[in-house]
């Protein structure tokens, strides 16, 4: 890594100014309409028209104040917290589960369940949206929590299932084999070995399901009616939406909707990248 | 504990715990997509139009491939597959590059801050695709910054992206998503065993040659993994383009996804067509992941 230093010739020297120049264009690229939301919100509606591009002249809050009272944002940041922590947990406990009968029980059925979790991963949400709507209203559950819930835990499964077996599948056999030996009950070695042991990879599937979780937009609209129900992105996609002229609002409201992820992103970078690469490839 | 067990006894309890631990999670998947994706299947064949499954006003009748005939000679089908190509397009020939490039940059160390580099440009992956479409939406708009800030580079700039409204959205799109390519490809290319590339380096190969005979070849597998990627986050894309144009203006940024949405809860519904819709779309999807499989088995690929 260090031959960039060896050769000083102008040739690399110039190389390596390039590549700089490149990276900095991309992550400018990548940032700088983060940039411009953010400046755009603290501009009222009438500066921005004048000032599309610029640094506010006066810096105001009041698109924060408007945005924050009447898109309803303390319901829709409780909601996105309930759906996304009872999702998480759901998933972590339901597949880790699954994960460990299937990798530490023989039975002749885990080729066949297993084999089926593997298939959902193929299986995109968009093809089972309108059935999913269908079925939540025959069964009673359309504009409920439950009936976001559900759909959102069996929606996670196949991904957890899949990494929690291949995790679980490494720990030895002998650790289990001796605690029932000793007399441990399954419960007990689930919660006492394997959920300790497994945490790792928990920590990728919790990260896989809360980003996924916290942004998911389609279902919850098409699932809920009431504003009681809805989560930040639907309430920011109706509330910012409809503002298509006030932009101070607007911006201030999709500020508000960037703020939970980019924390979250930024205390947990390496996790996220590490879980993207790894839910990624399981092709 | 100190309780003897015969082996019946012990194997009863080891099923019944296999149970327990396998069937809430299994029972909720099927329930939630499995079954649903079945149901659509079988619901593209009838001529249900909403309310009661059974006893209804009008009884729910086979009507065969009806919907599917319907679906091949509508124009409006074809223009949204269209767009889901020029996606998978924008993925393969845009972001797996450039992904690659960027990973490429960062891997070699042939520059500094590395981790800096990597979180800015991952950033926008991560942010809500609501929050992401309003905004580009808003910058793209005729009065918005976009025509401004062309002004600003090019005096004469004349709006024009209404003529071509695919534009915007691919931009975003590519925007968006290289970051997610670029992840996976640091993450395969640090699997590559450093010594290799160490060795070939003294042995006077130059930057392009190790790129060339070391690290593609030990890539292909993963490049055929991030083109399946690429076709099924092409069928997924629907946040985005609902929320920046909703398929306008007249269905011209339409995709399939969007199209299904259109015909089930647009106007009056009509849900076995909107199944139809769905049913192609599984089926494309298994089928180019089957294709590229394929590809991957025939061209090699060390995986």
């Amino acid at each position: 890594m260090n031959d960039i230093k060896d050769h000083s010739s102008a040739r690399s020297r110039i190389s390596t100014t390039i590549t700089y120049l490149v990276m900095i264009f991309f992550t400018v690229m990548a940032l700088y309409p983060l940039f411009w939301l953010i400046l755009s919100s603290f501009k009222t509606t009438t500066e921005f028209q004048m000032n599309k591009l610029g640094f506010p002249r006066r810096w105001v809050t009041i698109n924060y104040k408007d945005a924050w009272v009447r898109g309803k944002f303390p319901v829709l940041i409780a909601n996105s917290l309930f759906y996304t922590t009872v999702t998480t947990l759901a998933i972590l406990l339901l597949s880790f589960m699954a994960g460990f009968g299937f990798s530490k029980i023989r039975h002749k059925a885990t080729a066949v369940l297993h084999g089926s979790f593997v298939i959902g991963i193929l299986l995109t949400l968009q093809s089972i949206m309108v059935p999913l709507f269908l079925i939540v209203n025959w069964v009673g559950l359309y504009n409920t929590r439950l009936g976001v819930l559900i759909p959102y835990i069996g929606i996670g499964m196949p991904m957890g299932v899949y990494l929690g077996t291949e995790y679980i599948r490494s720990i030895p056999d002998a650790l289990v084999e001796s605690a029932r030996i000793d007399g441990a009950s399954y419960s007990h070695i689930f919660w006492r070995i394997i959920v300790p042991m497994a945490a790792p990879v928990g920590m990728t599937v919790a990260i896989l399901t809360v980003t996924g979780t916290w942004n998911e937009f389609m279902l919850i609209n098409i699932l809920t009616s009431s504003d009681a129900l809805k989560s930040l992105p639907v309430g920011v996609q109706k509330f910012a939406g409809a503002l298509s002229t006030d932009y101070g609002k607007q911006f201030a409201a999709l500020t508000i909707g960037l703020i939970p992820m980019l924390l979250f992103y930024l205390i947990f970078r390496k996790e996220i990248t590490k879980g993207v690469a790894a839910g990624a490839v399981k092709g | 504990m100190a309780k003897v067990r015969t082996m019946a006894d012990a194997r009863r309890e080891q099923r019944r715990a296999y149970w327990t631990l396998v069937l809430p999670g299994f029972l909720l998947y099927i329930s939630v997509m499995a079954f649903p994706t079945i149901f659509s299947v079988v619901l593209s064949l009838t001529n249900y139009n909403g309310g009661k499954l059974f006893g209804g006003r009008v009884p729910i009748e086979l009507v065969g491939l009806k919907w599917y005939q319907r679906l091949i000679v509508d124009e409006y089908f074809y223009l949204a597959l269209k767009n889901n190509l020029w996606i998978v397009m924008v993925s393969v020939f845009g972001q797996i590059p450039l992904g690659f490039f960027l990973a490429y940059v960062l891997y070699r160390g042939l520059v500094k801050g590395r981790d800096f580099f990597q979180t800015m440009i991952y950033l926008p992956t991560v942010i809500s695709t609501v929050v992401i479409g309003i905004l580009w939406k808003s910058f793209f708009a005729p009065h918005g910054a976009f025509p401004e800030l062309m002004r600003f580079f090019m005096p004469g700039y004349e709006y024009s992206l209404s003529q071509h409204p695919m534009i915007p959205v691919l931009f975003v799109i590519l925007w968006m998503y290289s970051g997610m390519y670029m992840i996976i490809f640091i993450a395969n290319l640090q699997k590559i065993d450093n010594t290799i590339i160490e060795a070939a380096r003294i042995d006077g190969a130059s930057e392009m040659q190790v790129l060339r005979y070391v690290i593609l070849p030990a890539l292909s597998g993963v490049i055929v993994v991030t083109a399946i990627l690429a076709i099924s986050g092409s069928l997924k894309s629907f946040d985005l383009i609902f929320i920046m144009t909703a398929g306008g203006p007249a269905n011209r940024t339409s995709v399939l996804s969007i199209y299904m949405f259109d015909k089930a809860f647009k106007g009056a519904p009509n849900y076995p067509l909107a199944n139809a819709i769905s049913t192609v779309m599984v089926i494309i999807s298994f089928f180019l992941i089957g294709l590229t499989k394929f590809a991957e088995n025939k061209f090699g690929g060390r995986e």
